[in-house]
């Protein structure tokens, strides 16, 4: 896709989200359409931003990381634990104002360490280095009752009043996350145009050949991991606040999986692939766990993800290209044939 | 001689396992100097390249650069210090365009290489990256991503990479390794126009393009050099003949 086609894509997909819940407004009950407004479009949407720090990383990068669940939930607990109101009382006393910053803030760090941690290593290495380090946080956060309140977690982070609305008002809560969304998406379709972004692609294409340019990679890998921790924070203080909290089921296993799954789902091609890959999973989730029992979700978002990773590697948003592909030497035959 | 060598390298070794890739070579490179190193598949030669980069640092021995000590540098810092190299087999960013491929290569000698800002068309680092596709003719190519060039294209792209930085010293590793009889002359125009101070040494299998091109010519086998003299003595030097004629037995 030229940068041109792929920004024209990107502004019709955030005029989509942007009238959505009107459409669903003018077409489902009010209950209904808020429902799909916040629970589905605006959980995938939270969701996808998570995803998209993956996808960051392993577009432009080629790093597959299964830490960033982790960083994300480092920036929630930062806000669980320091936001007055929040229950039960850590350190608290503290707005919003401050402790969005204080988390988001935090998750750079946590990138920026894990980053540090994991520079010399690549391919499954890195993927086993980030996955013990998501892991370790996990066991630690579940275990640890002064900090972090162990395995019931931090309630009632209700989230800021933006304009004298109250976050938890549907519409409020799902702009402000496509605001967010738009912001952190075309930030990065800037950034990998910059000196920064490009030596990523080129760490990506050809590690050796960017050292003997001049440039040090392990800086720069670091760096990305840093951006990708601010975008995954972005996410960790979006989800803990659509929770109202936060504890350890979502920084454990099966979350860090999700993600991973997710971005799989959607491409790690292309960063818009995260917003679809996390919105086919929420409805999956959703609605899935209503049709059959739990245990079946899981059977059946594997089977999708099976499904994906063997037909279209570059998940659904590749298909198009696949099935372009799959077309073209059959028309030209058939232009061919008298 | 009393100015100090673009390079030196004092009894440079580097060993793989027990395997001698290279081992105790000593020369000098003064400014300006154009050097031929050639030798058998296997010799050393890209080897030695590695340890001058910094790839593969010497595993013994000692490199300066116009004097300083450069043994144990990162690459990148050699790279900043002056040192430019081609690949004997293309090391390109395959997801990127030409253009991004070059103004990569001019920006990473630049002491504000690490940017965030996305740089504008009129950007003089972009600015110097078409003018180094112009002169690698490869100019109607600059949105063509990499991986959608013909392999002459891409030969003339490695060597436009390594002398996008300015480099001091420029190292190509058989720039011309690969082509087509058709492309090689383009190629040996590029490396003909070559500013005459510029200080090179080149890796060339073939004598007929290595010779003319060279002040003096180091000859490798099995990891040492076994000759070292001038362009018109060595065709008639009998270990060269030895090695070229004898074939590799
Ligand atoms: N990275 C490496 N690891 C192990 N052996 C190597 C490596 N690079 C080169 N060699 C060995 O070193 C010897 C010299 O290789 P090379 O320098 O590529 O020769 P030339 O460029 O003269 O053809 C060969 O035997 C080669 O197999
Ligand atoms: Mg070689």
């Amino acid at each position: 896709m030229t940068p041109a086609r792929t920004t024209v894509i990107s502004l019709i997909g955030l005029a989509v989200l942007v009238v959505a819940p009107l459409v669903l407004l003018a077409i489902l009950p009010q209950n209904q359409a808020q429902f799909w407004t916040s629970n589905i479009l605006g959980r995938g949407l939270v969701f996808g931003l998570i995803a998209l720090s993956l996808t960051f990383l392993a577009t432009y990068g080629g790093f597959i990381s299964l830490a960033q669940m982790t960083v994300a939930g480092v920036a929630g607990y930062t806000v669980a634990v320091l936001t007055q109101g929040a229950v039960p009382t850590i350190v608290g006393g503290l707005p919003y104002a401050l402790t969005i910053p204080a988390g988001l803030f935090a998750s750079v760090l946590a990138g920026l360490l894990i980053g540090a941690i994991s520079v010399k290593t690549r391919d499954i290495y890195l993927l086993m280095i980030t996955l013990a380090l998501a892991m370790g946080v996990f066991r630690f956060v579940e275990t640890n009752i002064a900090w972090f309140n162990g395995y019931e977690g931090i309630r009632n982070v209700v989230g800021p009043d933006i304009f004298g609305l109250s976050f938890r008002s549907t519409y409020v809560f799902y702009y402000s996350v496509v605001a967010s969304c738009a912001v952190l998406y075309f930030g990065i379709l800037y950034l990998v145009r910059s000196p920064f972004g490009l030596v990523l692609q080129g760490i990506r294409d050809n590690p050796r050949r960017v050292s003997a340019l001049g440039y040090n990679v392990g800086q720069h890998r670091i760096a990305a991991f840093g951006v990708a921790g601010f975008i995954a924070g972005c996410g960790g203080v979006l989800a803990t606040i659509y929770n109202i909290g936060i504890s350890p089921g979502s920084i454990g296993l099966g979350a860090s999986v999700n993600i991973l799954i997710i971005s799989v789902i959607g491409g790690l091609g292309h960063p818009i692939g995260a917003f679809v890959g996390s919105i086919i999973f929420t409805v999956f989730d959703t609605f899935a766990a209503t049709i059959y029992d739990r245990e079946r979700f899981n059977t059946l978002i594997g089977l999708v993800f099976l499904i994906i990773v063997l037909v279209s590697p570059d998940g659904v948003v590749g298909l198009k290209g696949r099935l372009m592909a799959l077309l073209k030497p059959k028309q030209a035959k058939e232009a061919k044939s008298p | 001689m009393s100015a100090v060598p673009a390079l030196r390298l004092s009894h440079v070794c580097r060993q793989f396992g027990a395997l001698r890739a290279v081992h105790d070579v000593t020369f000098d490179v003064m400014p300006g100097e154009r050097r031929a190193v050639l030798g058998p598949n296997g010799a050393g030669k890209t080897t030695l390249f590695n340890t001058i980069c910094g790839d593969f640092p010497p595993t013994g021995g000692s490199i300066t650069l116009f004097g300083d000590d450069i043994t144990t540098l990162k690459p990148h810092h050699r790279t900043r210090r002056g040192i430019g190299r081609t690949y004997q087999t293309s090391l390109l960013f395959n997801g990127l365009t030409v253009l991004d491929n070059l103004y990569l290569a001019v920006r990473g000698v630049r002491p504000n290489r690490f940017s965030f800002r996305a740089p504008k068309a009129t950007d003089p680092d972009m600015i110097a990256a078409r003018t180094m596709a112009d002169r690698m003719r490869i100019a109607h190519m600059l949105a063509t991503q990499v991986d959608q060039l013909s392999h002459g294209q891409r030969r003339q792209l490695e060597v436009g990479m390594a002398l996008a930085s300015g480099p001091k010293v420029l190292m190509l590793d058989e720039p011309a390794a690969g082509l087509s009889p058709g492309d090689r002359p383009e190629l040996l125009k590029l490396l003909k126009d070559l500013p005459r101070d510029l200080t090179l040494v080149l890796i060339e299998h073939d004598m007929d393009v290595a010779l003319p091109a060279a002040d003096i010519v180091t000859v490798m086998k099995d990891g040492e050099v076994v000759v070292e003299a001038t362009p018109d003595k060595i065709e008639s030097d009998p270990v060269v003949q030895a090695i070229y004629l004898g074939g590799g037995h």
